[in-house]
């Protein structure tokens, strides 16, 4: 029982070092490969997408030991996107309201002639 | 209505006897037949005015519906007819507003900036400050483009839309389309006519386009001024620059035609890929540069939209353009909604690897349109319905692939768009939902490699 237990985590912990040593492989390929290598085919374009996953993985590791040293961090500095749809949508209802307010003018002008 | 449908039938008829002479009498080789008869279609929807100009823009991006000297012929198409006096064009606005003019705006010129065939475009100056739906505000004094639907434009198109379906049939029996399903391609034609007559829409959408592109200042749109803004008049910010086919002179005060190709390329791609709405309606007169290398979009009279997953379709079919993939092109095309009979699923498949493997031009670069518009006609060849908005998209890619090669001839405008699809595949590699599809099959993958 206890070999077998031993034997499922062993197995388990060669699938994760077996699927980090290939992804390693793959962030070191797609890196040597640049934007350009991504066409040339699926494995291609994995190696790519790994590398791309890489370099967003170092910038999080940036980012998280700035803000563990009280700094602020570049997406904190970004605007919030909901916030800036928010302020879309205000603004288009105001263009409507504009738009509606210019008509009953109209409708009120030509009543009244 | 029956002297229009005599003006419409002799306009026509008129047209067809004086090609007959280069079409050979009906016994010249079939291209140079087709090319006369095409002349003759589109010099008759000239002549026939505004509904016939925007069918013959239709026609120009089916290629899948008709022959391609049609296509070439509608493509080729101009939308100039003479201005209308500015009486005119001050009467609609008086009837929208119950002002004159000069009592909206600080000025209006009556000398027309440019006239078409639905609408005419006059300058006018901000009499007050406007804050725009998006972005800073425009000063009194600004200049504006005051769109002015043609009186009796929308009218006259819907009657004549009525009276061009008995004209559909006849195209139809004179074999000038390959499939041709008129009634279909009218409803389409009205629909996006309605669109375009009513000019808030277009309003909106550039609105909409200043805000997706906030954060690029080299994309831009005129942003539109809402209270003296109605159904039949759109007052917006003036562009100003050079038209894309005025760009000699462009190029000459020193345009960046690469930046150009490859920001303007990218810029539509974006559209596609991200935001799923898009200027269906780009050619070199509807896009602007600045001589600081600023492209501005005009008329989005035109507009594609694209849901989530027609979006991650349409990336799988990119994708399968790079990887030469028919069966991924097909799959994801079927999920786009067109639907292979199964007895055409080889025939089709084995010409769709032919299209794509003639893909790459001799300097390396893809050639979209070859695949595009090929793959369109492929499907008209095996009558296979083609979903309009499928047609428009793949058609949009081509003429933005056209109009970037015609700045920067060596660009691969698959390049630009593989940003976007990588993100989008990217994305959805993460989504939970297909982990959870996928992850044992992968285990189970893993564990075989590793037992092997």
């Amino acid at each position: 029982m206890t070999d077998d237990v031993m034997r499922f985590f062993a197995a388990w912990m060669l699938t994760h070092e077996a699927a980090d040593e290939g992804l390693k492989a793959a962030v070191l390929r797609g890196d040597e490969g640049g934007p350009e290598g991504m066409g040339g085919g699926p494995d291609a374009f994995v190696d790519g997408l790994a590398a791309m996953v890489a370099e967003e993985k170092e910038k999080l590791k940036r980012d998280l030991e700035a803000r563990a040293r009280g700094e602020e961090v570049s997406i904190e500095t970004q605007p919030d996107p909901a916030l800036e749809d928010l302020r879309f949508e205000v603004g288009e209802l105001r263009g409507r309201l504009d738009n509606i307010e210019s008509l009953l003018e109209t409708l009120v002008r030509k009543s009244g002639s | 209505m029956a002297s229009r449908r005599l003006t419409i039938v002799g306009t026509v008829a008129r047209h067809l006897i004086g090609a007959l002479p280069a079409a050979g009498f009906g016994l010249a080789p079939g291209t140079v037949r087709r090319t006369a008869f095409a002349r003759a279609w589109r010099r008759s929807f000239e002549d026939l005015g505004p509904a016939f100009i925007k069918l013959g823009q239709l026609i120009s991006v089916r290629p899948d519906e008709f022959s391609d000297e049609l296509v070439a012929e509608m493509q080729s198409m101009q939308d100039a007819v003479p201005a209308l006096p500015a009486a005119a064009i001050r009467a609609v606005i008086r009837s929208e507003f119950g002002r004159e003019p000069e009592e909206l705006w600080a000025s209006f010129d009556d000398a027309p900036v440019a006239s078409a065939s639905i609408a005419q475009v006059h300058r006018a100056t901000l009499a007050q400050p406007y804050k725009p739906v998006w972005g800073v505000e425009l000063p009194a004094g600004t200049t504006l483009a005051i769109k002015v639907v043609r009186p009796g434009a929308a009218e006259s198109i819907r009657a004549d839309i009525a009276i061009a379906r008995s004209l559909m049939e006849r195209v139809a029996r004179m074999r000038i389309s390959r499939r041709f399903d008129p009634i279909a391609l009218l409803d389409e034609f009205a629909l996006t006519v309605d669109r375009e007559l009513d000019l808030r829409m277009e309003g909106r959408f550039a609105d909409r386009f200043t805000f997706d592109f906030r954060d690029d200042p080299k994309v831009v749109a005129p942003r539109t001024v809402w209270p003296t803004t109605t159904a039949r008049v759109l007052a917006m910010e003036f562009m100003t620059g050079w038209r894309l086919s005025e760009i000699e002179t462009a190029k000459a005060h020193g345009v960046d035609c690469y930046a150009l190709a490859v920001h303007g390329a990218t810029a539509f791609m974006r559209q596609v890929f991200v935001y799923g709405r898009y200027h269906a309606d780009l050619h070199p007169a509807n896009l602007f540069v600045t001589p600081d290398n600023t492209i501005a979009y005009l008329d989005f009279g035109i507009v594609g939209f694209l849901t989530d997953e027609e979006r991650m379709n349409i990336t799988q079919v990119m994708a399968a353009l790079v990887y030469r993939d028919p069966d991924r092109a097909l799959k994801y095309s079927a999920k786009l909604g067109v639907d292979v009979p199964a007895d055409r699923v080889e025939v089709v498949r084995t010409a769709l690897g032919g299209l794509l493997d003639g893909t790459y031009r001799p300097d390396g670069t893809r050639d979209f349109a070859h695949f595009g518009l090929g793959f369109l006609k492929l499907l008209g060849e095996n009558d296979i319905k083609i979903p309009s908005g499928y047609g428009l998209l793949i058609k949009s890619l081509a003429t933005v692939e056209g109009v970037a090669r015609a700045l920067y001839p060596e660009i691969d405008i698959v390049e630009t768009a593989k940003p976007f699809t990588t993100r989008i595949l990217g994305q959805a590699m993460g989504d939970p939902a297909r982990l959870y599809e996928r992850i044992p099959a992968a285990i189970r993958a893993a564990m075989r490699e590793i037992v092997a």
